[in-house]
């Protein structure tokens, strides 16, 4: 049988719902990466998370790089943007009672996308 | 809250407190006369709001006094952002009967939420059925390619119960071919174009095999295995597979004119009993065993090329619709002595 993903282990879309709007909320209110979000429309923007959440968990979506790049290349985004992502996102997820393996596993899936998300990817 | 307090005034901390949005307007000049904390918090803002029209600068006015002047109500969404957040409100309007109509009751609730969540719904269904759509198309994919395997009543059975239990079909007639000097020629030319071409010629056997009725079971190299009769009997099995060894030949014969790789086949064809199953646990494979396929594959052993080699049964059954040379007694291995025929295509000239 096919390894349990992480969006089944943790009860499917009610409890990634959950993480999803608290992400938000939270991204949302961010100095630093709120304003990217300014003039975008919430049901995109809830659209977006949704799917980003439930495919970086393995459930039922998936981004491409080339997909993720095309969303993300006009931002013009820094690593610090992303580094702030992931720290918003592993915090939710420890919030939502995510074991400790579990949130590094999340951060590393996340860390893969870096460089098809960050426009200006040098140190 | 002290006990001497009024019930007005405990009702007024009440309103005030509430997380429910609410003010009362005069319904003459559309100004508020009272704003709750939770419709101050929601609705604040630099500048002046003392009319609905300078607080909603988007609602129309007019439909908006019309309509609560015919149904005594009226419900509108305004959105605002607070802090880049889209905040949703649903507005429920009511002219205040108490009053003799002169005030307007005015209750906004909180919607955003729902309406995110709504939004996440509809994300989540999308996904969900994009996901169903691409299971049935990997569901369709997997029982196409099984029923490549095995018949569909094979399959059938297979998908209600798990298991297929070995069937004898009796009589049935079975066609074995293989190619004359295949090793030869998957050694010497190039093995990719060998095994293309041979992909295309299995592919037009299937589809002449389909045309007489006949159930393709397997190809094993060169090796074409094809029978009439499974899983549903037929009574001109033997017709079935001559019809179709013949138009086998007949399409080598003509592929072979345009191209300069040569395809030559050798066909055994005869009739008896054999036992359909699938066997394996984890490799599927639908296969059929018994007297009938070895003889039909000993007969092609004594097949010249682009011939049809048969026996006694067959004969019988077809000798007044088809054209034979009978080629003597020949010992069989596995078998008793056999009367041999070959199976002539009536387009051919006599010789």
């Amino acid at each position: 049988m096919a390894k349990q993903s992480l969006f089944e282990k943790y009860g499917g879309f009610s409890t990634v719902s959950k993480i999803v709007l608290d992400f938000y909320d939270v991204l949302l209110d961010s100095d630093d990466v709120g304003p990217f979000f300014d003039d975008i429309d919430m049901a995109r923007l809830i659209d977006h998370q949704t799917k980003f959440i439930a495919s970086l968990l393995g459930g039922p979506a998936s981004y491409t790089d080339e997909q993720l790049h095309r969303l993300h290349e006009r931002l013009n985004l820094e690593n610090s943007h992303f580094d702030e992502v992931v720290e918003t996102l592993s915090d939710t997820l420890k919030k939502h009672s995510f074991s400790a393996d579990d949130v590094a596993a999340v951060r590393d899936a996340l860390e893969q996308r870096r460089s098809a998300i960050v426009s200006n990817n040098v140190d | 809250m002290s006990a001497t307090m009024s019930i007005e005034a405990i009702n007024e901390q009440l309103l005030r407190a509430i997380g429910v949005g609410v003010a009362v307007l005069s319904a003459a000049d559309m100004r508020f006369v009272f704003r709750n904390d939770t419709f101050q918090e929601w609705f604040n803002s630099e500048e002046p709001q003392d009319t609905l029209a300078e607080l909603f600068p988007d609602l129309d006015m007019g439909a908006f006094s019309a309509e609560l002047k015919t149904n005594g109500r009226f419900t509108v969404e305004v959105k605002r952002k607070v802090k880049r957040r889209e905040r949703i409100y649903a507005a429920d309007f009511t002219l205040s009967d108490d009053t003799g109509g002169s005030m307007i009751i005015m209750v906004c609730q909180n919607v955003s939420r729902i309406r995110e969540l709504e939004s996440m719904i509809d994300s989540y269904s999308q996904m969900v059925e994009r996901n169903t759509r691409e299971i049935k198309r990997e569901k369709e994919q997997v029982e196409k390619l099984l029923l490549n395997m095995m018949p569909r009543s094979v399959y059938e059975e297979f998908k209600t119960f798990g298991v297929v239990i070995p069937k004898l079909y009796d009589p049935v007639s079975v066609l074995m071919l293989d190619f004359v000097g295949f090793t030869q020629m998957a050694a010497s030319a190039d093995p990719a174009v060998t095994v293309s071409e041979l992909n295309d010629i299995y592919s037009a056997f299937d589809r002449i095999g389909e045309q007489y009725g006949c159930e393709r079971i397997k190809t094993m190299g060169d090796a074409y295995i094809t029978v009439a009769g499974l899983p549903d009997p037929t009574p001109d099995h033997a017709r079935a597979v001559a019809n179709a060894a013949i138009r086998f030949i007949r399409y080598l014969e003509r592929r072979n004119e345009g191209h300069p790789n040569q395809w030559r086949c050798r066909i055994g064809i005869t009739s008896g009993p054999v036992v359909g199953s699938v066997v394996g646990i984890q490799k599927y494979v639908y296969d059929i065993f018994g007297p009938a396929v070895n003889l039909a594959s000993r007969l092609q052993d004594l097949s010249e090329a682009m011939e049809i080699t048969t026996n006694g049964p067959v004969y019988d059954v077809l000798r007044d619709s088809f054209r034979f040379e009978y080629r003597g007694k020949q010992d069989v291995r596995g078998f008793d002595e056999q009367d041999i025929f070959q199976l002539k295509d009536s387009r051919e000239p006599i010789r």
